[in-house]
């Protein structure tokens, strides 16, 4: 017994470094959705409240191109409502029965903040200051006025984190608009600009310049949001089938203002989608 | 002494501010960050209890872990480096060093000081880069933040420390 304590107390140096060294190797290790989003629920509150006081400044900074960000949205929404209302005075008729129509808006849009952001690790997260408060929940997605950023991984009272499209954890069901091809968008952690669109067939005619959006067979997106161009094709590995090159509407080092998207048929969907994964 | 651990805690509060909210969103050409809360270990007063030393860079690296939304990386890498000091001081004091001073240019002199901190730096920047890169692994991208980070690191140090012995002198 004795033994033990001189062997102890000779070498508390090393056995002190070597339990730390076992405490973060399990930390590192054990980094799995479920403790990390207890974990993350407390810094979410801690460091949202630190790095808000950065982002305040910043935004005042950034007003101008968020500005610019904003108009020019605004003008693209004009355009597309201009060309429906057109397409419905040629339905004639029906156009004052279609208008009388109460539809139920299927998706409901959060503005918030962005204020804390990185976009140069292997996987990068965006911190919202909108929280469970605010009516934000897990899974819910997240565009800037350009294009998706990513989706919300944990919900604190006041702040949120959503999962960037920066990481190489995420993965979202993408097409090409007007061709529908679809496969995974995949990001392969090194450049902040350019991400992958992945399983694309090998007969499927795919333009520099075409026009990426989300393909709505995820319930985190609605169909339709844009999300980059097409810069080039390669080969994939396997070699059955192509990924494009993509270059992100997103701008990820200047990110500020986001919506968060509220899809009123998310739970549904992701019901249904639990009985297929089953 | 009480003075000298008063002195320290503002450090370890002023090199996380300085860390999370400056160093943290530098990015030059995408690969070069600085980390310059290894600093602090590099400052502890030679004769700190080698088992304090220890403790206290799993503290620093928790906290910075904890702003960086990572789990263990900057704790794993800090607590090499701490653990790593006691022999590094050991190569790197001469005779003449007090056994309570502080690392610095006037104790240890510019090339001694400058060996021992680059020393320091290089392992801690060397398990954070390793370890970061497990989930990706790309060897030149590591091989390229590890060296523009190890200089960043070093010049924002050695202009600390040159600050340091200016003030000091007066």
């Amino acid at each position: 017994m004795r033994e033990l304590l001189n062997f102890i107390q000779k070498n508390i140096y090393w056995l002190h470094f070597i339990l730390l060294i076992i405490i973060s190797g399990l930390l590192i290790v054990s980094n799995n959705q479920f403790q990390r989003s207890k974990y993350l629920y407390v810094v979410n509150e801690i460091a949202g409240r630190v790095y808000s006081v950065t982002s305040n400044i910043k935004s005042y900074i950034g007003l101008r191109d968020a500005n610019a960000d904003l108009l020019e949205r605004i003008s693209q929404l004009e355009e597309s409502v201009c060309s429906y209302k057109n397409r419905l005075e040629l339905l004639g008729d029906s156009y004052a029965d279609a208008r009388n129509l109460q539809l139920n808006p299927s998706v409901d849009f959060i503005p918030g903040r962005v204020t804390y952001n990185t976009y140069t690790k292997s996987e990068n997260y965006v911190l919202i200051n909108k929280g469970s408060k605010s009516g934000i929940k897990q899974d819910m997605g997240v565009v800037s006025p350009r294009g998706i950023v990513g989706v919300i991984m944990n919900v604190s009272d006041n702040y949120s984190l959503a999962i960037s499209v920066l990481n190489s954890k995420f993965q979202l069901s993408c097409k090409i608009k007007d061709k529908n091809y679809f496969g995974p968008l995949v990001w392969d952690s090194k450049d902040y600009q350019y991400t992958y669109l992945e399983n694309l067939p090998r007969h499927a005619e795919l333009l520099s310049g075409d026009t990426i959006i989300t393909s709505g067979y995820s319930a985190f997106f609605p169909e339709g949001l844009p999300v980059g161009v097409i810069e080039g094709v390669y080969k994939q590995k396997d070699d059955n089938y192509n990924r494009a090159k993509i270059k992100l509407f997103t701008d990820f080092s200047a990110l500020s203002n986001v919506l968060v998207i509220d899809n009123y048929w998310r739970e549904e969907q992701v019901e249904l989608l639990k009985d297929i994964n089953n | 002494m009480k003075v000298t651990w008063l002195r320290l805690l503002l450090m370890f509060f002023l090199l996380v501010f300085l860390q999370v909210w400056i160093c943290d969103r530098i990015h030059i050409l995408g690969y070069a960050t600085p980390y310059i809360y290894i600093y602090f270990l590099i400052k502890l007063p030679i004769d700190t209890n080698k088992n304090l030393v220890l403790f206290l860079s799993f503290i620093m690296g928790m906290v910075i872990d904890l702003f960086n939304y990572s789990l263990g990386i900057n704790i794993l890498a800090s607590i090499i480096a701490g653990f790593s000091r006691f022999y590094l001081l050991k190569l790197s004091t001469t005779r003449d060093v007090f056994e309570s001073a502080t690392p610095g240019f006037a104790t240890f002199g510019k090339s001694l000081f400058l060996r021992y901190a680059s020393c320091l730096v290089f392992l801690h920047h060397l398990v954070l880069f390793t370890v970061e890169a497990f989930s990706a692994f790309d060897l030149l991208r590591i091989i390229f933040s590890l060296v523009g980070s190890f200089i960043l690191t070093m010049t924002i140090i050695f202009a600390f420390e040159s600050i340091n012995t200016e003030v000091s002198k007066r």
